[in-house]
């Protein structure tokens, strides 16, 4: 029948956000394609030049809205870089906490979105379930589930509710028995998904090397390389986690770095809540507050990928130019690569399994 | 035999020609209502596991425990505007759902109820009339898949039409060495021959074989590619809406029923069974043989085409032909 | 890491600060980056700025072995086009686009230069200093429109 092209448009319940395909068909295989983004472009960077620093927060949480509080985080370190202060500790290990947390629920929507484009929709219910558990802390802690405005600049809002460490250690303890069991005999050990993900959509490490892909879709291919292992931040060198690596670079690669990183994440926030010292919660600055003219870069680890954030100051109450740097951005871009050569049924695994998340693209 | 009842009582008022007549009518309007009952039933039972296998309540509000919550979405369907491309193929497009709830209609009159002298009209051979129908799905496909004037319909149209027929050989030769043990195609006479021991005993290979043959000879879960809903946007059903989408949801309901009737009769011994009434024990069996098909749909992902293809040529189908040839070896 | 080689090899061409390289001239763009991609795999982030009526770019590279970067900045200033290095690093193919998208600065060579977050036919480029909300773009975002 000659070449189709066949237009995975951007509103389609397979595509995770508005994410526009246009993949060249013939019969069954795909001889290539082009991605259209910005179909979410909000201006946040002409909008951080407008705001002050403070009053930017609310917006930094809608870049990547399954996991806010991590660009939260990166916006207020690049903050406090520019401005020279140094915060609590007390502070760093609740950012660890949080940071860890929202890990968790990222990876878990990865979990459902990828099986519910696989077919199988009772997966998504049970991630949203447990997803749901740990919405509720977040709810406590800062008052908000999707949007936690919760950061400032030299610390936190608010303190740490009491009694955190017994809201939070039942729910790892069943989020672990879950992950290690029930998604487990439906997905990784199960044979249809094996059949489904194995060998289908490899990313080799020149592709990745080649376009600048960071995070787990990097450490699926075989580069061992994690910013919370290499550039310590925060206090994460005197925690004690590994660095989950395959070999294959295959979307069953891609799905089995997450779920470790999942389990990782556990014992991380195990540590971290035992560990948590008391004391002051912020190092507190003025509301309104000018940052000297300097340059600072900061980058952190997203469950996505290397996210980053360049600030460039000009002594005033506003930034002067905020770059932000998303991860999927670079995962999209190389999207046209990687689909060559996969069949039409397998478009929407390899998408599912490079998880990208079209707020933080488009920003 | 329910019509030759109908027809004893009729008799009594009326000449041969109009009570026959006159039974065929009850009849029809019997096995109409079973079709129309067996989408309802089986459906809130569907929409209710699914809902509990999921951490959710699924259908509560309407009628008690959510009972007339199908009969609702029904009632909508036969509301909605009639919609169709401008350009469809009339008698291809209306006659697959058509067709479809026909042969519904006619696999419920034939296939026995749960016991031996139930079902509405009997016949010898009803085993491969059974098949006969289920077997006339391809066609109803293309023709739906062609009718509808949309490529991606067409394509799914084929890819659809290529996983039944590699899937109703297996089960023909399901059905053959069934047959062959059993000596009749007569499902009274199959589950008479079980008496003593349940032909899954004997034949483990073939029951396997059997269930996930008709599966995807019915395009359900986890085999429903061709309309699989996160993809291809239910594939070769695309431009069906409202009643005669209600009329292939009513056919897939039906077939579904029939084939764990048939699991049942072929392989689990029927209504055999001591202390209850074969009426209960029947349906005991296909209750639990229903829940255990509608599991496989909400707990399992799908698999590809081609995968599919795969194992229907080079698994399923060798598998039974080879037991079909033991069969014939080992009782002759 | 250590940028005495870079030193060495251009002289004066380039101010070295820490890890900043500033170049004196936009034409060695391509030689000092063609430098760079002996070791450095990828290009990081491209950030302009604009600074009326210069656009400062700083190209940020990194590499996958360690965690050693490198910021490279040129001035160019307005109408001036400036080369595209995305045949020496290749995800510097969008984030070009993007530069053009947002500020209007061309790339000689590029590939693809084409809108990439807004619309073909959008009006303007919102990230410059000067960019004012014309009638035409609030019809274009319908802000104007009554309902």
């Amino acid at each position: 029948m000659g070449e189709i092209e066949l237009n995975i448009g951007p509103v389609h319940p397979a595509t995770h956000g508005v994410l526009r395909l246009k993949a060249r068909v013939e019969k069954d295989t795909v001889l290539g394609g082009d991605v259209e983004i910005g179909y979410l472009h909000r201006a946040m960077e002409k909008i951080a030049e407008q705001r002050l620093f403070n009053s930017f927060f609310p917006n930094v949480d809608k870049l990547e809205y399954v996991s806010a509080l991590n660009w939260e985080i990166l916006y207020a370190s690049v903050l406090e870089k520019a401005l020279g202060i140094d915060i609590p500790p007390r502070a760093k290990y609740i950012r660890v906490i949080l940071a860890e947390i929202q890990r968790i629920m990222s990876h878990l929507i990865f979990i459902g979105a990828f099986g519910q484009d696989l077919g199988n929709i009772t997966v998504f219910t049970w991630a949203l379930r447990e997803r749901e558990l740990l919405m509720d802390i977040v709810e406590k802690i800062s008052g908000g589930r999707l949007a936690p405005m919760y950061l400032r600049v030299g610390g936190t809002e608010y303190d740490l509710p009491e009694g955190f460490d017994s809201m939070i250690l039942p729910v790892l303890d069943r989020l672990e028995e879950k992950v290690n069991k029930d998604y487990k005999a439906v997905t990784y050990e199960n044979s249809l998904f094996k059949m489904r993900t194995k060998g289908v959509g490899v990313l080799t490490r020149d592709t990745v090397k080649k376009y600048g892909i960071t995070g787990p879709n990097m450490r699926a291919s075989g580069i061992e390389r994690d910013l919370r292992r290499s550039e310590p931040y925060f206090v994460y060198d005197s925690l004690d986690f590994d660095i989950p690596v395959e070999d294959a670079g295959d979307s069953y690669a891609r799905f089995m770095v997450r779920i470790r990183e999942i389990q990782e994440s556990i014992k991380i926030l195990r540590q971290a809540v035992r560990a948590l010292p008391k004391g002051n919660y912020i190092n507190k600055q003025p509301w309104m507050f000018k940052i000297p003219p300097t340059e600072a870069f900061v980058r952190q680890e997203c469950p996505r990928g290397e996210g980053a954030m360049f600030l460039v100051t000009d002594g005033g109450m506003k930034a002067y130019r905020l770059k932000i740097r998303s991860p999927s951005f670079y995962t999209v871009q190389a999207m046209p690569e990687i689909i060559k050569g996969a069949r039409v049924a397998d478009l929407f695994t390899i998408i599912a399994s490079l998880d990208p998340v079209m707020g933080e693209v488009d920003r | 035999m329910i019509i030759n009842f109908f027809y004893t009582i009729v008799r009594e008022f009326f000449s041969v020609r109009v009570s026959i007549l006159l039974s065929v009518i009850i009849l029809f309007i019997i096995a109409l209502i079973l079709t129309v009952a067996a989408p309802l039933i089986l459906g809130w039972v569907d929409r209710k596991f699914a809902a509990r296998m999921q951490s959710r309540y699924g259908p509560m509000y309407v009628g008690k425990f959510g009972l007339l919550q199908n009969v609702a979405d029904f009632i909508k369907l036969l509301g909605k505007d009639v919609l169709s491309n401008a350009y469809v193929d009339g008698l291809a497009f209306n006659i697959a759902p058509l067709l479809s709830s026909a042969f519904a209609v006619a696999m419920i009159s034939i296939i026995p109820l749960g016991s031996a002298s139930l079902e509405i009209i009997n016949l010898p051979y009803n085993l491969l009339f059974i098949y006969i129908f289920m077997a006339l799905s391809p066609l109803l496909v293309m023709l739906g898949g062609w009718g509808e004037n949309n490529k991606f319909a067409l394509l799914g149209a084929f890819r659809g039409t290529a996983q039944m027929i590699t899937y109703e050989l297996s089960v023909l030769v399901v059905f053959m060495s069934i047959a062959f043990v059993s000596g009749s195609f007569d499902i009274s006479a199959i589950v008479l021959s079980q008496s003593m021991v349940w032909n899954a005993v004997y034949f483990p290979v073939l029951f396997l074989v059997f269930i996930i043959g008709s599966l995807a000879v019915i395009e359900r879960a986890p085999f429903d590619m061709p309309e699989s809903s996160q993809e291809l946007q239910a594939g070769w059903r695309i431009e069906y809406s409202g009643l005669r989408y209600g009329l292939l949801i009513v056919g897939d309901y039906v077939k579904l029923l029939v084939i764990s009737m048939l699991a049942v009769y072929l392989f689990l011994g029927g209504w055999n069974g001591p202390l209850l009434p074969p009426l209960a024990w029947f349906w005991i069996k296909t209750a639990i043989v229903i829940l255990v098909l509608m599991s496989f749909r909400w707990s399992l992902n799908r698999p590809r085409i081609d995968q599919l293809l795969d194992i229907g040529w080079k698994w399923l189908l060798p598998l039974g032909v080879l037991n079909l040839v033991a069969v014939m070896v080992l009782w002759a | 890491m250590d940028l005495e080689r870079f030193r060495e090899r251009f002289g004066d061409k380039v101010k070295i600060d820490k890890n900043i390289l500033t170049l004196a001239d936009k034409k060695d763009l391509i030689r000092v980056v063609k430098f760079v991609s002996k070791y450095f795999d990828v290009l990081y982030m491209l950030i302009v700025v604009h600074r009326p009526p210069k656009f400062e770019l700083n190209y940020i590279f990194s590499r996958y072995q360690d965690q050693e970067i490198i910021q490279i900045k040129v001035e160019i200033s307005d109408k001036e086009n400036i080369a595209s290095i995305s045949n020496v690093f290749k995800s510097a193919e969008w984030e070009e686009r993007e530069a053009y998208d947002m500020f209007g600065i061309v790339f000689r060579d590029h590939p693809d230069l084409r809108r990439i977050l807004l619309p073909e036919d959008w009006p303007g480029h919102p990230m410059r200093k000067d960019f004012v909300v014309t009638e035409e773009i609030k019809h274009w975002t319908g802000l104007d429109l009554k309902f």
